[in-house]
């Protein structure tokens, strides 16, 4: 038997990229160029899709791929394409501009990933053949963090592109607790849900264009003038 | 088969107003597919009466009294919009809305945008309702949010911008929780039902198995539906998109959205509550249930008292009427579930009513503010003027009207349901939402004269509110017998299992 065949291998690897998904995330909290923002979501989606696969393989669950190749080709290839053209097409300003300084921003995100795990440890259970047990609970943890800090990155940036970009990941965290919690969402509902996706992806770079357009700027917190 | 035409005509009517070279044909195709999708609708709702569940596609696709119901009030707002926006669109071209006045491209590309997405916004809400898989329900709310965006930037404003900015970003918060609260549902089925087949999400088998999963998920994901779904029906503190997007969408997209978006989202959350209770039993749902339901009531009174603007005084009461069927939905018993499904049928005939009269007003006037310049309606408008006011004593629950009976169902449901201090609570909300409404009604309608010129009847914005009005005071008075057995088979779907 040749040692990738082996399990616990398996799960290894998927503990291996699941941390660097977080870390990616992190390192977007963190990070000032849009660029850069864009390059590392892409990153993170082609290690979601890479999870996939090697799920995929150690369970035998052939559907999986088909995943994989939706998260690569959806959000790993064309919107990343979309989201740097716009960025070349309106010529704005690189830099993100978050509410809340870095340092602040690295502790809220610690504490977050804090309570994912926290909120992962109630799911664990040894003793269950199939689920989270099988891969190790740390995936669903990094899952649940990518969710919260996704969120926390929305209300943290002002410029609309930024916004669109931090919800994508929180998007993520959910197409990784659904692989690692039930080996993925049957196939009907994988494909709509990145159709849903794509379409969004790209409602929103028309939007972001437009707005730009009408207030020369991408700010959000320019958009104030409805009350009430 | 039905469900199947039900889902074509829309479908096909988006395709061929892509196409058709000019304004009549888009105007013809879209009352056309408006009027054969309530047909559909009828046909699917008369099956289901006989049959009690008509699904196809192995199942892919299934219709209940409930589904048959909601889908046959979305048909029936459809239908009204129709008529109403070939008249307010050509009012709007007129007028010099859709682009530079002379400009006939600039104007038939807005208004080809509008007769494509409008019949896939539709499409996409038949879909909430007669798909049977979550996942795939989860899809098309989320479609319906895609396919209106475009709708709510249609006069390209700023404002219009940031409305569509809020809904799209917040709405798009809210369905990423909705969809983690399905795939968590998933998985706690998964564990029961095994299998990667596609009716592992099937509501039909889930609903069969539900008392075995697991409680703590479905706990877990019973709180992220309701903020997800929550946050599409526009309840509180979830709410602020919706007075934006109303404003800032055309007036029958707007009625659409205030009508029969809320009766989908409210659907799916009915959906998955029928999975918690029969999982975790009635207590949990019926809590958080009230605590949403109670504070979209409660938070819609300041800002209708204080409302300067007729749409969003509209929008705020469909925050409070939204709220009303949560309530209704989380005091349980029979009169809590009936109501809420009686308020959720009368509201969406009511509410379109309210909303098209003061499009009417809107683009009479050139405004819709509710003080400034604006009064004595009644001599400028002698139609839509005493009609919105018919509606808006409907809408806040005067007796003579239908909304009357369901809101005091679900008043009683409270008491029945031992919740004293809140029912009462639910009652001081109701009449300061009802003096609110008059404070400001009655200046506009009533008030002295602003000797602004008079209205020019226009048959397709006039005809629509004429007829619908006789249909509110009508259904006051009588509920087909018909209607009350789809209703009825609804509530038993909703029913807490003894």
């Amino acid at each position: 038997m040749y040692f990738w065949q082996d399990p616990q291998f398996g799960s290894r690897m998927i503990t291996l990229m699941a941390s660097l998904v977080l870390v990616l995330q992190i390192m977007m909290v963190t990070q000032r160029w849009l660029i850069t923002n864009i390059r590392a979501f892409a990153l993170q989606s082609f290690l979601l899709a890479c999870i996939a696969n090697t799920i995929a393989y150690y369970n035998h669950a052939p559907h999986i791929y088909a995943a994989a190749v939706f998260m690569l080709v959806v959000k790993a290839i064309l919107l990343p394409i979309v989201f740097e053209r716009l960025v070349t097409k309106i010529e704005i300003r690189q830099e993100i501009e978050p509410l809340i300084n870095a340092p602040l921003s690295v502790i809220v995100t610690g504490l977050l990933t804090l309570l994912a795990y926290v909120v992962a440890e109630s799911f664990h259970r040894p003793d269950e053949p199939m689920g989270p047990a099988s891969l190790g609970h740390n995936t669903l943890a990094v899952a649940i963090a990518l969710f919260l800090i996704g969120f926390f990155m929305m209300v943290n940036r002002r410029k609309a592109l930024t916004q669109v970009l931090a919800l994508l990941s929180a998007e993520n965290g959910i197409f990784l607790a659904a692989i690692s919690l039930t080996y993925g969402m049957p196939m009907i509902v994988e494909l709509g849900i990145f159709f849903d996706v794509l379409v969004a992806g790209m409602v929103l770079a028309i939007l972001v264009y437009r707005i730009r357009e009408t207030f020369d700027s991408m700010d959000v917190s320019r958009l104030s003038r409805l009350r009430g | 088969m039905t469900i199947y035409i039900l889902l074509s005509i829309p479908l096909l009517a988006c395709g061929l107003t892509a196409v058709v070279p000019s304004r009549r044909w888009m105007e013809a195709i879209h009352l056309a597919s408006a009027a054969c999708s309530l047909a559909a609708a009828i046909f699917l709702a008369w099956e289901v009466l006989r049959q009690g569940v008509v699904s196809s596609g192995n199942g892919f696709l299934y219709a209940d009294p409930l589904s048959a119901l909601v889908a046959l009030l979305t048909a029936f707002v459809f239908l009204v919009c129709a008529p109403y926006a070939v008249g307010y669109l050509r009012r709007d071209q007129a007028d010099g809305n859709l682009g530079p006045l002379g400009d006939a491209p600039a104007a038939l590309s807005k208004l080809r945008m509008y007769y494509t997405l409008t019949p896939l916004f539709a499409f996409c809400m038949y879909l909430v309702v007669v798909a049977n898989n979550l996942g795939v329900m989860w899809i098309a709310i989320e479609g319906t949010t895609l396919a209106s965006i475009f709708l709510v930037t249609f006069y390209g404003k700023p404002t219009s911008l940031e409305a569509a900015w809020k809904y799209a970003m917040i709405g798009g918060v809210g369905l990423s929780m909705a969809l983690f609260g399905t795939v968590l549902t998933y998985y706690s089925a998964h564990l029961v039902l095994g299998g990667d087949s596609v009716s592992a999400l099937n509501w039909s088998v889930l609903v069969l198995q539900a008392s075995h999963f697991d409680k703590g998920v479905m706990r877990l994901a019973f709180i992220l539906i309701l903020l997800g779904f929550g946050t599409k029906a526009g309840l509180a503190p979830m709410h602020t998109w919706k007075p934006d997007a109303y404003c800032e969408a055309p007036v029958p997209v707007a009625t659409l959205m205030a009508t029969a978006v809320l009766n989908c989202a409210v659907y799916g959350l009915a959906r998955f509550y029928v999975l918690t209770v029969r999982c975790l039993g009635p207590a949990f749902a019926s809590n958080l249930l009230i605590l949403f339901g109670l504070l979209s009531v409660a938070i819609a009174v300041p800002f209708i008292l204080v409302q300067r603007s007729s749409r969003r005084l509209l929008a705020y009461s469909s925050i409070d009427n939204g709220g009303i069927m949560v309530l209704g939905l989380g005091f349980g018993g029979v009169f809590g579930i009936l109501g809420m499904l009686l308020h959720m049928t009368y509201h969406t005939v009511t509410k379109p009513l309210l909303f098209l009269s003061v499009g009417n007003v809107q683009q009479h006037t050139g405004n819709d503010a509710l003080k400034k310049g604006n009064s004595g309606l009644l001599h400028v408008l002698p139609v839509s003027a005493p009609i919105f006011l018919l509606g808006a004593l409907a809408v806040t629950g005067t007796p003579p009207f239908s909304m009357f009976q369901s809101e005091f169902m679900v008043l009683r449901a409270g008491f029945a349901a031992q919740h004293l201090a809140l029912s009462i609570l639910f009652v001081a909300c109701l009449v300061a939402i009802f003096c609110g409404f008059f404070h400001h009604v009655t200046q506009l309608v009533l008030g002295p004269p602003s000797g602004a010129p008079r209205e020019v009847i226009c048959p397709w914005k006039t005809y629509p509110i004429v007829v619908l009005s006789l249909l509110v005071i009508a259904i006051g008075l009588w509920f087909p017998a018909p209607l009350y057995q789809l209703v009825d088979g609804a509530a038993r779907i909703l029913a807490v299992p003894q």
